[in-house]
């Protein structure tokens, strides 16, 4: 879907540390009330895991080679987890309960399997992906829509519901393969993240990656050859979408992690990363392999104190340079 | 009305369709009962002034047990959209029967819905989809499309009632595929009961839909005039039924708003 410009954000996973102060950001900004509590349209997980909602890697939806909807596995409630309170009013402050507990039973949850990762010490691995509407060029959920209730702003390519004329089919739901879009039972409609439009038309980065304090995400237009994105994307090759097999060409792009060598079972160390080259590539495509060559010999150059643009751009030593919105 | 006054585009599945009833749940025979097929007119009674309703929309008020009762077949919609493709059942070419009563009073008009279905689906979760039943009437004539209408020129009034809300009518309109809009005039009313059994497949929705008789806004069907095509929708919840994905009328049933007989 050609649109005029594209918006488009770079989240680099090496600096990912898990904090998920930029989904605080985005629920305190979005989704604290109003039956979007179970929505987290910013979340962070761990991979290799089954993320949020739960296995919604093996849900479907998207294309197929044919460029035709693929149907997929509606999330459950419980994929999503059931959000809990606890009784603290009853429990802390009248005690009128001794127990501190949760309203619902726990079985699930997002971060549920926070941290496990995969593999055995030492050589065991996992990193954080951070996920958000991936505000695709090709959006599974713009076709799947049968009302035109979902459509994609000419000026920014930021992909939007229109609550207007949205009636909460859930076709959206389950199109999209990334499953971004949340049906939200307060108001029977489905709901997404906006790219926080009203600070971008304000000049203003999204809540997500204004709050990270890891510095990992840069957001601007693609076509501004000035800009981090058409750096990151273009011109150094480094990010990557998530899944493009699944057809929809995200506007989110995430450089692969790196990782330290794995070690024999006498305790040398392997030429080999931790985290399997074809476990990333399953994620991220067949280039991830010749990026982390990129990052690593830029990675070197810098710490042998040579130039490098492309380290100097990762670093993000200025909010003014990783947000580029004019 | 013959079927030749009909949608040329809807005449052919308009005879494929003559044989649906052998599809239905013949079941509940019931010779009170008025088989329509589409095409046929049905005469909405008249209620007499000295009848007072105590409840406006009483889905079950006596006065159903003396007006005429109606049955038809609701068939799949044909597919629209690759979503609702996706989701079609083709083996679903099963009827389901329909039963509705038309009535009006001096000044309001009254249409009463029932049907079988042995799931409550009262409730629009993430998991669920509730149940709901609508009406449609033709703006225009015959030659509006009986899926949706026939764009903005030839559009449609729809009256949906939805399970998951009590007493909520939306009063809508639509001209074409994926156009239906809730109306700035929301004076549809209605109430449900549903009726559970001891062999759930014998359990029923009853609904009740009623409007001022006049029409307000452009998009209100207007039963001031000799015919009015009627055509019906049903969406079992518990089939994950929404928007395209449903039972209904193949073109219009017809509608007589006029001098109804006044039985009761």
């Amino acid at each position: 879907m050609a649109v005029k410009r594209q918006l488009s954000m770079v989240l680099d996973l090496n600096k990912c540390i898990g904090c998920q102060t930029c989904t605080a950001a985005c629920k305190l900004m979005w989704t604290n009330r109003n039956g979007r509590e179970f929505m987290y349209w910013n979340n962070v997980e761990t991979q290799p895991g089954l993320g949020y909602p739960r296995d919604y890697q093996n849900m479907g939806g998207g294309f197929d080679a044919d460029g035709a909807l693929r149907l997929g596995r509606q999330p459950s409630q419980e994929d999503y987890g059931i959000p809990w309170e606890y009784n603290y009013e009853e429990a802390l402050m009248t005690g009128t309960d001794p127990w501190l507990r949760p309203h619902v039973k726990p079985t699930w949850g997002a971060n549920w399997d926070e941290d496990q990762g995969e593999g055995d010490y030492p050589n065991s691995y996992y990193f954080y992906l951070p996920r958000l509407c991936n505000h695709c060029a090709n959006p599974g959920c713009l076709a799947a829509c049968t009302r035109n209730a979902i459509y994609k702003r000419q000026e920014d390519g930021i992909v939007l519901v229109d609550q207007e004329r949205c009636r909460g089919y859930r076709y959206c739901v389950n199109a999209c393969p990334y499953k971004k879009v949340y049906f939200n039972e307060q108001i029977s409609k489905s709901e997404k993240c906006i790219f926080c439009y009203p600070r971008i038309e304000k000049g203003l980065a999204t809540a997500c990656a204004q709050q990270c304090v890891g510095r990992i995400r840069w957001i601007g237009y693609r076509d501004d050859e000035e800009g981090p994105i058409h750096q990151l994307v273009d011109k150094y090759q480094v990010a990557l979408p998530l899944h493009p097999e699944w057809g929809t060409q995200p506007n989110v792009f995430y450089v692969p992690p790196l990782s330290p060598s794995k070690y024999a079972a006498d305790g040398r160390e392997l030429d080999e990363p931790r985290i399997p080259l074809a476990y990333l590539e399953s994620l991220f495509g067949p280039r991830v392999g010749e990026v982390l060559d990129t990052l690593q010999a830029e990675r070197q150059a810098k710490a042998e104190g040579r130039e490098s643009e492309l380290m100097d751009t990762l670093i993000g030593y200025k909010h003014a340079e990783m947000f580029k919105l004019s | 009305m013959t079927l030749r006054d009909l949608l040329p585009g809807s005449l052919a599945l308009a005879m494929a369709l003559t044989t649906a009833g052998a599809f239905a749940d013949h079941t509940e025979l019931n010779p009170n009962v008025n088989e329509i097929q589409p095409g046929d007119t049905v005469t909405v009674s008249e209620l007499p002034e000295d009848i007072y309703l105590r409840v406006q929309n009483d889905p079950d008020d006596l006065i159903w047990d003396r007006l005429p009762m109606y049955r038809t077949t609701l068939l799949a919609a044909p597919p629209v959209h690759e979503s609702v493709q996706l989701r079609f059942d083709e083996d679903a070419t099963r009827g389901k029967h329909l039963y509705f009563q038309v009535a009006r009073s001096s000044e309001r008009f009254y249409i009463r819905l029932k049907w079988k279905d042995d799931s409550e689906n009262r409730t629009t979760t993430v998991d669920d989809f509730r149940d709901g039943v609508a009406v449609q009437y033709a703006l225009g004539d015959v030659d509006t499309s009986y899926m949706m209408g026939s764009g903005p020129d030839a559009p449609v009034n729809i009256w949906y009632w939805r399970a998951d809300h009590e007493q909520r009518i939306e009063n809508l309109a639509a001209g074409g595929y994926g156009s239906t809009t809730r109306l700035p005039e929301q004076r549809v009313s209605g109430a449900s009961d549903y009726h559970p059994e001891a062999i759930p497949q014998d359990s029923e929705w009853h609904v009740v839909m009623s409007r001022p008789l006049a029409a307000e806004g452009e998009h209100e069907v207007s039963f001031d005039r000799d015919r009015v095509p009627m055509a019906f929708a049903l969406w079992e919840g518990s089939d994950n039924e929404r928007d395209g994905d449903k039972r209904v009328t193949h073109t219009w049933i017809l509608l007589d708003p006029g001098a109804g007989d006044t039985q009761g």
